[in-house]
């Protein structure tokens, strides 16, 4: 499933955020990542089609994480793609509230490539399962 | 040592994100003051904290992901209704963007930022605690006590004390409120700027260290490498940097077509068609290189919007500190100027705004009394008029008085008796602008020592820009300044001494006029010739370049710049041009701005009016007979 060629959509509002996300991705080994600056303009890029796995950050104008992850969840096409969630919160309720609404994974910033990797893992290993 | 190393490429993503987004806040911040229940402006200053803490976090920086993290927090129990915004606790959130902007600074010279003071951390705990203590006597001591401090530290050479500064804009209220900025001494009843204060403003406000204030005359090494580079980085849209690239490509093609044209040429192909095919090869490529130039240019191109935004944050500090209301009104945002022009006009701006919160705008009481209402507006305006870009600073104060400028100037020995009664009002207008003036009566500790617009005009100047005022007594003051688009390239009026030719700033050109001998007068000393109506001295190009004068000058140029006009008398016409600036390398002669080639490949300088003029002081101002070489006439004669 880590295919190292697999395209990546890195959605955050703050630019210096995208660059830190598809940096920590090199660090991995893929290189195909595309970026959007909120929710609006990733749900067009993933109806465009291509992206197998989508990174977000929580908190953005127009549209946040969670209702960018509602929206792919509930659109047939899309809705089996991972998805990623990043924020700056640790919090309980916060993590329910993805997890309810279909992350596939939750990470805390600040964090590592490692960090990174260990949670991918984790969903490559439940989509090869699922 | 860097504390960043290998990150150094994100550190300056980040501060340049971060510090857009930290000017925005402040800006909503003060929107808010007026707003507290707007849900949106609440939001929005969350998402920024939330956003700055997101990446200070990546930094390491953990100084600030901290205090970041507790005045979101603080926002978060706004935002959802839990809390309301009180004027105390808008003021600790200030206090917090001072801080963080003073982190940005140590993150800047690539040092991890100190923690926030204890008494800040405390004050944004007790509000989220919903327990903040109304503004007490005693942290406002504080912030006074360290504002005291300050002035040694702002005079000397050596690096501000950051310190000082963290404990004189992290106190509760660092410059706001009731704090005894008010000058009692003034013989007036109008409370001024005290300096130190105003300075910490802009500082907190702006992030930068006293150094960098307008006339600051001390060594500019004292800007960091960090510093440089974040000045040399620039965000430019893709998209215009496509368009770079399509010129490029199609300049190439067409050079390929004039290669194979050349060659034709060369091969003694010179056919009507072939001459044809040139002409439009040639004719083409002239096309392509101008837009090429206006694309690049366009890269350089930035909206002034980014800049703006510091200021309603200084106008509201600096107006509480003198207990005014002011709202600063901003328009045109969108604007486009050239970057290193946003730079170079961030404390020209700064400057004037202070002094229209200072001098412009009248106590709420004075407000009431003339029938105006107690709230005052300072608007900060930029459009682009022509091929030019104009930026206006007015206020809807007191206006300016002709007379008392006038007075003041002579009193100052700053012109003469003469001189003070054949000054029209915009003349007299002007006259702030000269080194040394100042319409504040007390000259120690108070705002307007002299400093500042003289520096204001020759940091627009500078630019190739002018500055104008207009004031009308009881209603308000407007500085104009305008500027050329760019600075890469200057038009210019090539006028010719003898054979040789030399460039002047066309903008500086009002009009050409022949010199009739019979028209020209004498009038203390001077040559001077009527152009309609008005009196204007004569001054020659050999004698501003100190080179002999052969022959009687034919034309003049009506020269006409902020502070004067005059007509320069010169031999002929070489037409006008762009000129591409390119400085001298290593040496700069007095008078000269720069050089630049012609269409027939010479060299050609272009002239620095001011300097020369300022250079020659009064014998610059030939006498009628010298002008008209009479006596050698005679003696050919």
């Amino acid at each position: 499933m880590s295919d190292p060629k697999m395209k990546f959509l890195v959605v955050d509002d703050f630019s210096t955020m995208r660059r830190i996300v598809r940096n920590l991705l090199k660090e991995l080994g893929y290189t195909n990542v595309d970026e959007a600056e909120d929710g609006v303009v990733a749900m067009q890029k993933l109806s465009a089609g291509g992206i197998d796995f989508v990174v977000t950050d929580w908190n953005m104008p127009n549209m946040t994480g969670i209702e960018l992850l509602r929206a792919i969840r509930a659109n047939a096409q899309i809705a089996h793609l991972p998805v990623l969630m990043i924020t700056a919160e640790a919090k309980k309720e916060n993590i329910i509230e993805a997890a309810q609404a279909g992350a596939s994974g939750y990470i805390v910033k600040p964090f590592t490539a490692a960090t990174l990797a260990e949670k991918m893992a984790k969903i490559f290993e439940k989509m090869g399962k699922g | 040592m860097s504390d960043f190393a290998g990150m150094e490429d994100l550190l300056q993503d980040f501060l340049v994100e971060a510090g857009d987004l930290l000017s925005g806040v402040d800006n909503k911040l003060v929107d808010l003051e007026r707003n507290p229940h707007d849900l949106a402006l609440l939001n929005e200053i969350f998402r920024g904290f939330h956003t700055i803490k997101g990446g200070a976090g990546f930094l390491n920086a953990s100084e600030l992901v901290t205090l970041c993290h507790l005045t979101e927090n603080l926002f978060d129990k706004l935002r959802t209704n839990e809390m309301q915004v009180t004027p105390d606790m808008l003021d600790v959130i200030l206090g917090a963007t001072a801080t963080v902007r003073s982190m940005f600074g140590d993150l800047e010279r690539s040092l991890q930022p100190g923690p926030a003071t204890p008494q800040l951390i405390e004050q944004l705990k007790q509000a989220l605690a919903g327990q903040l203590k109304g503004n007490s006597a005693a942290p406002k001591q504080t912030a006074a006590q360290a504002a005291v401090s300050v002035p040694a530290v702002a005079g000397g050479e050596t690096e501000p004390d950051w310190n000082a500064y963290y404990q004189a804009v992290t106190g509760v209220e660092p410059v706001t409120g009731n704090l005894p900025v008010v000058d009692t001494t003034a013989e007036s009843d109008e409370p001024h700027l005290n300096e130190t204060v105003a300075e910490q403003i802009i500082q907190a406000a702006v992030g930068r260290r006293t150094t960098d204030k307008p006339g600051y005359q001390g060594p500019a090494g004292g800007r960091r490498e960090g510093e440089r580079q974040r000045d040399n980085s620039i965000r430019v849209d893709t998209s215009r940097l496509d368009q770079v690239l399509n010129l490029s490509g199609e300049i190439g093609l067409t050079k390929n077509r004039l290669t194979a044209l050349r060659s034709d040429i060369l091969n003694g192909k010179n056919d009507t068609d072939t001459l044809h095919a040139l002409d439009l090869a040639v004719s083409q490529l002239d096309l392509l290189v101008s837009d090429l130039q206006n694309a690049v240019m366009k890269t350089r191109m930035q909206p002034i919007g980014r800049l703006f935004q510091k200021y309603p944050r200084i106008a509201r500090d600096l107006a509480r500190s003198l207990g005014k209301d002011v709202e600063m009104v901003l328009e045109g945002e969108e604007t486009e100027i050239d970057k290193t022009m946003i730079e170079d006009l961030s404390d020209p701006i700064i400057h004037l705004i202070r002094n229209a919160v200072d001098h412009g705008i009248e106590l709420p009481g004075e407000r009431m009394t003339m029938g105006k209402g107690e709230k005052s507006f300072v608007k900060l305006e930029a459009r682009q008029e022509g091929d030019h870009i104009v930026i206006v600073v007015a206020d809807d104060g007191r206006g300016m008085n002709p007379e008392r400028l006038r007075a003041k100037a002579l009193e100052k020995g700053l012109i003469s008796d003469e001189e003070a009664n054949t000054m029209d009002e915009r003349q007299s207008f002007n006259l702030v602008f000269l080194p040394g003036f100042s319409t504040a009566n007390v000259v120690s500790d108070v705002s307007g020592r002299g400093v500042g617009m003289d520096v204001v005009r020759t940091n627009i100047q500078k630019l190739n820009g002018s500055i104008d005022i207009r004031s009308v007594q009881g209603k308000g003051t407007e500085f104009i300044i305008s500027l050329p688009l760019t600075l890469a390239i200057l038009p210019v009026l090539l006028v010719c001494l003898e054979d040789q030719p030399f460039a002047v700033p066309l903008s500086m050109v009002r009009e050409i006029l022949p010199i009739d001998p019979k028209e020209v007068q004498e009038l203390g000393g001077r040559a001077t010739m009527v152009v309609r109506g008005e009196v204007l001295p004569i001054v020659t190009l050999a004698a501003l370049l100190g080179w002999p004068q052969q022959r009687v000058p034919e034309y003049g140029v009506l020269m006409q710049s902020a502070e004067q006009s005059f007509v320069l008398a010169i031999d002929s016409f070489a037409g006008r041009e762009d000129a591409v600036i390119k400085s001298l390398y290593d040496f700069r002669p007095k008078g000269v701005a720069g050089v630049t080639t012609l269409s027939n490949g010479q060299i050609v300088l272009i002239l620095d009016m001011k300097e020369l003029l300022g250079s020659m002081g009064e014998q610059r101002v030939a006498t009628r007979a010298q002008l008209l070489l009479e006596g050698q006439i005679a003696a050919a004669a």
